[in-house]
């Protein structure tokens, strides 16, 4: 039995047998993927606890193990017990700790279920200490002994096993895109237009969330749109096609790896030029910065975000919008991983503000903005579901405050947080990707009115 | 006595400062791998942010919330500087003029003003209580009575051997405990200013927007 009396799953019995061998096998991963700057974060905090206010599960929740500086307290511990000599000498005068069964259902809570890798604290910390990416290297040790929260787990699982996050069969994938080509052509009134899959010597090749072929399909049809209003020679790949990268949440090296080798084998396979990413922030952060370090490679070609890639076409003249068919008020929501950890901030401000009439900013905003509540893999992990909602009050207090009926946002883990706050905190807001709200701008010759979303 | 502890000061300095080069180096050496991905922007402007404007309590929401810690902070390590100054200064038995006294005094009470503050935050506030351990009151108390003693002796030479004493003990546990951070905030603000810097996240070439677009 659990604290609430219920039957104890079988991850649980998993944290319970954690013994020997598992703390060897933890400590090992631990050291080998402690880079030399995370051993230098880990000597410097000085725990003055300032960081406190800028991590929203603090503002949240006001309990000490939201404190970022307790956080990775829970990794100094070990740190300073097993690669420090005054550590090792006098352990509870430096407050260093054994790795032990009790401390690792700590470092499950915490470090899994109380931060979503958001780097907020980081921005804060008086120390310059990279929280989130200390946290990562945590979460990957625990990853190497199997106790990675199940709902994490499985997600990569599958995109390991299927080449994708949703076990989408080749089959379904091409019936998908075939229908869509379809609509696109019935829509921009052009039986030329297309979707075009495996499409050698393409410029681009343009990867998706799979949640946008299982449940927002009008997502794809609209970067297809835009597409082939600047007429762009892409492609998607049959096989891979995943933007995704849960393996950066799980803080697991080989299997984040694997997933970003797999677009590279088909931007390679496929001589296309540019890896073209979907809106997604960790998939962003994932294939843009982390991959090539995960890979140890250098990389011979550009990988870009959609965004972009639109706001190029925008200023080079290659499509024309009409802000005047997107008349709400709308504001913007910058996910962590695409602004605050990947350095993409005004790409999709200069491109809403050519396609809505009105844009309003949220405060804080850019790098300060706060996160959904979302990241981290929170919304994969529903034994933290409860928590994750509680946090996102923030993120939805800030998009009251806009007085927005739309909630613009570059990531699709964003819109399904942002999907749960709408109906929990009743918001009553739309919820749109930059490509949907570009779409519904787009001014094309005789096309028939489809609104996407 | 006092010329055996005036050499005792050096010579824990000496072993203090290898220590911590010692510990630097040990630390860079760490798993070290290459940096493959290819910069947004130039690393060297998120190291200079990183050091100077990217402290301000305008830029970091930490220090402009809690506005008195962070100059508790500021005024706690600028006495420290002085009063290493001051022991500085002895050591080499460089006569002082009054109006330089004066200022470090000025400087070294504001110091130990500021760092008694920063104990009983500590010590008072159950959350600070919970993420310190020993060391953490330890390193501070050792500080609060070197500036003290620092200060004394700006007055009168009586406790300059205990002064001499508390230096040397504080030296030869800098490398042991969290004063370690002396050497390993330049460290940890670098990567912070590469790691932003490479990536244009930091500095920003414009400010948070607060300007609505409306058409």
């Amino acid at each position: 039995m659990n604290k609430t009396g219920l039957p104890k799953d079988s991850y649980e019995e998993k944290i319970d047998k954690f013994d020997s061998k598992d703390v060897e096998k933890a400590l090992r991963i631990f050291k080998e993927r402690l880079h030399s700057d995370y051993a230098a974060f880990l000597n410097s905090c000085v725990r003055c606890g300032l960081c406190a206010d800028s991590c929203q599960y603090y503002l949240t929740f006001r309990d000490v193990e939201s404190i970022p500086a307790y956080k990775i307290n829970l990794i100094a511990k070990v740190f300073k017990k097993y690669h420090t000599q005054a550590g090792k000498r006098i352990s509870r005068w430096l407050g260093a700790e054994e790795i032990s069964q009790v401390l690792v259902r700590e470092w499950i809570d915490t470090l899994f279920g109380r931060c979503s890798l958001c780097g907020r604290c980081a921005l804060n910390c008086t120390m310059g200490i990279n929280i989130p990416y200390v946290i990562r290297t945590a979460r990957g040790a625990l990853a190497e002994v199997g106790l990675v929260p199940p709902g994490l787990q499985s997600t990569v699982d599958t995109a390991i096993k299927s080449g994708n996050n949703m076990g989408i069969s080749k089959e379904d994938w091409l019936e998908t895109v075939e229908w869509l080509e379809e609509e696109l052509q019935q829509e921009v009134n052009d039986s030329n237009a297309r979707l075009p899959v495996d499409a050698r010597g393409s410029k681009f090749l343009y990867t998706i969330n799979p949640r946008e072929a299982m449940f927002f399909p009008l997502s794809i049809s609209a970067v297809g749109k835009i597409f082939y209003a600047a007429q762009e020679n892409w492609t998607f790949s049959s096989e891979n096609f995943d933007v995704t990268n849960y393996g950066l949440y799980s803080g697991d090296d080989v299997a984040s790896g694997e997933m970003s080798k797999r677009l590279i084998d088909s931007l390679k396979k496929l001589n296309c030029q540019i890896l073209v990413l979907a809106e997604c922030g960790h998939g962003y952060n994932s294939n843009r910065w982390e991959a090539p370090e995960w890979l140890s490679q250098k990389y011979d070609f550009e990988v870009k975000s959609i965004i972009q890639v639109i706001a190029d076409y925008i200023r080079e003249g290659r499509i024309k919008l009409d802000p005047s068919k997107n008349q709400k008020r709308t504001t913007l929501h910058d996910p962590c991983n695409l602004v605050r950890l990947g350095g993409l901030i005004e790409e999709q401000r200069y491109v809403l503000k050519q396609a809505v009439t009105q844009f309003v900013e949220m405060t804080p905003n850019k790098e300060k903005n706060y996160c959904c509540g979302g990241g981290g893999g929170q919304l994969a992990m529903t034994r933290f579901a409860e928590r994750r909602i509680k946090v996102g009050k923030i993120k939805a207090d800030q998009v009251l405050r806009t007085g927005a009926e739309i909630v613009a946002t570059p990531c699709h883990n964003c819109i399904d947080q942002f999907m749960e706050l709408n109906k929990h905190y009743k918001l009553g807001i739309e919820i749109k990707t930059i490509s949907e709200i570009v779409a519904d701008a787009l001014v094309l010759n005789n096309p028939k009115k489809i609104s996407f979303r | 006595m006092l010329e055996i502890l005036r050499y005792g000061v050096i010579l824990a300095f000496c072993v203090s400062f290898i220590a911590l080069c010692h510990l630097i180096v040990k630390t860079y050496l760490f798993n070290k791998k290459p940096v493959y991905a290819k910069s947004q922007s130039r690393p060297i402007k998120g190291i200079v942010y990183a050091l100077g404007k990217g402290m301000m309590p305008w830029e970091k929401e930490s220090a402009g919330r809690h506005l008195l810690t962070y100059l508790g902070g500021i005024l706690y390590h600028t006495g420290i500087f002085a009063a290493l100054f001051y022991l500085f200064l002895l050591l080499i038995s460089h006569r002082l003029n009054s109006t330089v006294v004066l200022i470090l005094r000025i400087l070294m009470f504001a110091g130990i003003f500021s760092g008694m503050g920063l104990f009983l935050k500590r010590s008072t506030k159950s959350q600070l209580r919970r993420i310190s351990c020993p060391d953490d009151f330890a390193s501070n108390l050792m500080v609060d009575v070197f500036l003290l003693l620092a200060l004394t002796d700006t007055y009168t030479f009586r406790f300059r051997s205990l002064f001499f004493a508390v230096a040397i003990v504080m030296f030869l546990y800098i490398p042991v405990g969290k004063i370690r951070h002396c050497f390993f905030f330049f460290y940890s603000r670098i990567l912070f200013g590469l790691f932003y810097g490479r990536r244009g996240v930091l500095p920003q070439r414009r400010k948070q927007s607060r300007v609505n677009y409306l058409i």
